[in-house]
């Protein structure tokens, strides 16, 4: 457990600490930023009520924390070996569970500055409306299985491939895939294809809780089934990073 | 035994790689590994590291097997592998400290600072290892395999870019650990120098296979030719029979005299005899060709069979 601690710091550290995370957290914050001014001062954006603006810097923010999941993880394996400092690394008691778990938790943690550099956004563009405490609540709830899930399989997708720019690929065309929903129309979305692409895609099982809370104000009991899609997204990318390491030894 | 390696065999997909790789050494050998580019010694490596499974044979290390017993293995074994990569934004006491700390240590400033001196890298705790050269990254990585005291050091190429005087001190670093800490030192190198300044025991691997492995002096000895030096010499010749007893004067051409030792001699113990014995010695070569000729033969001989 100390161990995957002590990974968990060392990867934060590189991930915030360095020049790199600071400019993520840049560049989230100028998108937000943009995207929120837009929100409030487009003659057309402006006329969404408020429910609706909400909405849409909660799908944003999802979006872009997955595409933070996505880069981080496909360089957390691949790059290491790139980088000639996997085998050392592999080479210490830890095992290699230990060593996805902890640079998990960095995930997390660039998860978690994400989320506190998005909130003041949410208030901005939410808080004349009823559903701003259901959104942060909401957007935690949901928004953090669904992007430690994308962190595991680009984790896994770049133990197996052993190659960042494929890993990466892979992972970013599967997040894309996914994201889909937020810039597919409702005539799309409610044909059959896309129906039974919902039931399966975590993140349509997000982006439709958030529609169904804050725009239609709908109790926590119909959120169920959306929570279990998004828990079992998370559950299967694990297992999948958790076998991938564990190929990186004793092949 | 330290390390006890019997018919080891592995395949990667369709091709194999090892095909019979066999080695033995005990607490405070240094087993020299050699073999040409691709003969299989890394490979060897990361078996006994458990980084690979072997396909067949039988693997021992410090009595434990690292197909099943990497993690407890890895606690007391210390290793420099040939492409180790480092943190490049640490302070080098920030990445020995976070090293160490994998291991379940808490090493004080103190112990850090003691172990980049003993390395050879005194007053460099603070800079960041990116800024170091590579001979510097080399001495970084056999402190960090020497932090948490190994029994067992694997060292791959551990000379790698250092200048003589660095290769020097990392020869003496070894030597003290081996003769006075009775640490086991499998050293993986092209540099036969390295080994025949360093090695008491050798094992040549060609094409996945050992070709021959033993003690150093018993090798050299059964070579055809083995013993034969030629000695130049300042001043007059001294007479045949001041010769310490089994060495012979094959021949003599001016300054240069030809003698041969004995099987079981000693050299350095000849020498001093004969330095003793009015023997003005300027300069010694050993004319059977020494470690290089005999590393390639027998890998010319198997790679042509």
């Amino acid at each position: 457990m100390n161990s995957i601690r002590l990974i968990a710091a060392k990867e934060t550290g590189e991930l915030l600490g360095s020049g790199r995370g600071l400019g993520w957290l840049i560049t989230l914050a100028v998108v937000l930023s943009a995207f929120s001014l837009l929100l409030v001062g487009s003659t057309e954006l402006s006329l969404l009520d408020n429910a609706q603006a909400v909405y849409m810097v909660m799908g944003t923010i999802t979006a872009l924390g997955g595409l933070l999941a996505v880069v981080v993880g496909s360089d957390a394996i691949a790059g290491e070996r790139e980088r000639g400092t996997l085998v050392p690394l592999l080479l210490t008691p830890v095992s290699s569970t230990g060593i996805v778990l902890g640079k998990m938790g960095a995930q997390l943690a660039a998860w978690v500055a994400a989320y506190v550099v998005a909130l003041p956004y949410l208030w901005a563009v939410g808080s004349s409306g009823q559903n701003l405490g259901a959104a942060v609540l909401y957007l935690a709830l949901f928004g953090t299985p669904l992007v430690i899930g994308f962190g595991f399989y680009a984790l896994g997708l770049s133990a197996r491939l052993g190659n960042v720019r494929n890993a990466m690929l892979v992972a970013l065309i599967t997040l894309i895939l996914a994201a889909s929903p937020l810039v597919l129309g409702p005539s799309l979305r409610q044909s059959g294809i896309g129906k039974m692409f919902d039931a399966v895609n975590p993140f349509s099982a997000a982006l439709n809780a958030f529609d169904s809370v804050v725009i239609d104000s709908d109790p926590f009991g119909m959120q169920i089934g959306r929570l279990g899609v998004v828990l079992a997204w998370l559950a299967v990318t694990a297992l999948f990073a958790r076998a991938s390491a564990r190929r990186l030894e004793g092949t | 035994m330290l390390v006890e390696v019997r018919d080891l065999k592995l395949s990667i997909g369709p091709v194999p790689i090892l095909q019979g790789v066999r080695l033995g050494m005990d607490a405070g050998d240094i087993y020299g590994l050699l073999g040409p580019n691709g003969a299989g010694k890394s490979t060897t490596l990361s078996v006994l590291t458990g980084l690979r499974r072997a396909g067949s044979g039988a693997v021992n290390v410090l009595g434990l097997d690292p197909a099943t017993q990497a993690q407890a293995l890895r606690r007391r074994i210390g290793v420099l592998s040939e492409d180790s990569g480092f943190y490049g934004w640490m302070k080098a006491r920030d990445y020995l400290r976070f090293m160490s700390s994998l291991y379940g240590l808490d090493l004080p400033a103190q112990q850090i600072e003691a172990q980049l001196e003993r390395v050879g890298l005194p007053g460099a705790s603070a800079h960041p290892v990116g800024a170091f050269s590579r001979g510097m990254k080399q001495r970084l990585g056999l402190a960090r395999a020497l932090l948490h005291k190994p029994e067992l050091l694997i060292l791959d190429e551990p000379t790698n870019g250092l200048d003589p005087r660095g290769r020097r001190e990392i020869h003496d670093l070894l030597i003290d650990l081996s003769q006075h800490h009775g640490v086991g030192i499998l050293l993986c190198t092209h540099l036969l120098d390295d080994v025949d300044r360093l090695c008491n025991r050798i094992g040549i691997i060609a094409d996945g296979r050992s070709v021959v492995e033993g003690s150093l002096a018993d090798l050299l000895a059964t070579r055809t030719g083995a013993g034969r030096y030629r000695l130049r010499l300042r001043g007059d010749p001294p007479l045949p029979a001041a010769l310490p007893e089994g060495v012979t004067l094959i021949a003599s051409e001016g300054e240069w005299m030809h003698v041969a030792l004995p099987a079981n001699a000693d050299p350095g113990q000849v020498w001093a005899a004969l330095l003793a014995a009015g023997w003005d010695l300027v300069e010694i070569h050993n004319e059977s060709g020494g470690l290089e000729d005999f590393y390639l033969d027998l890998t010319h001989k198997e790679l042509t069979s």
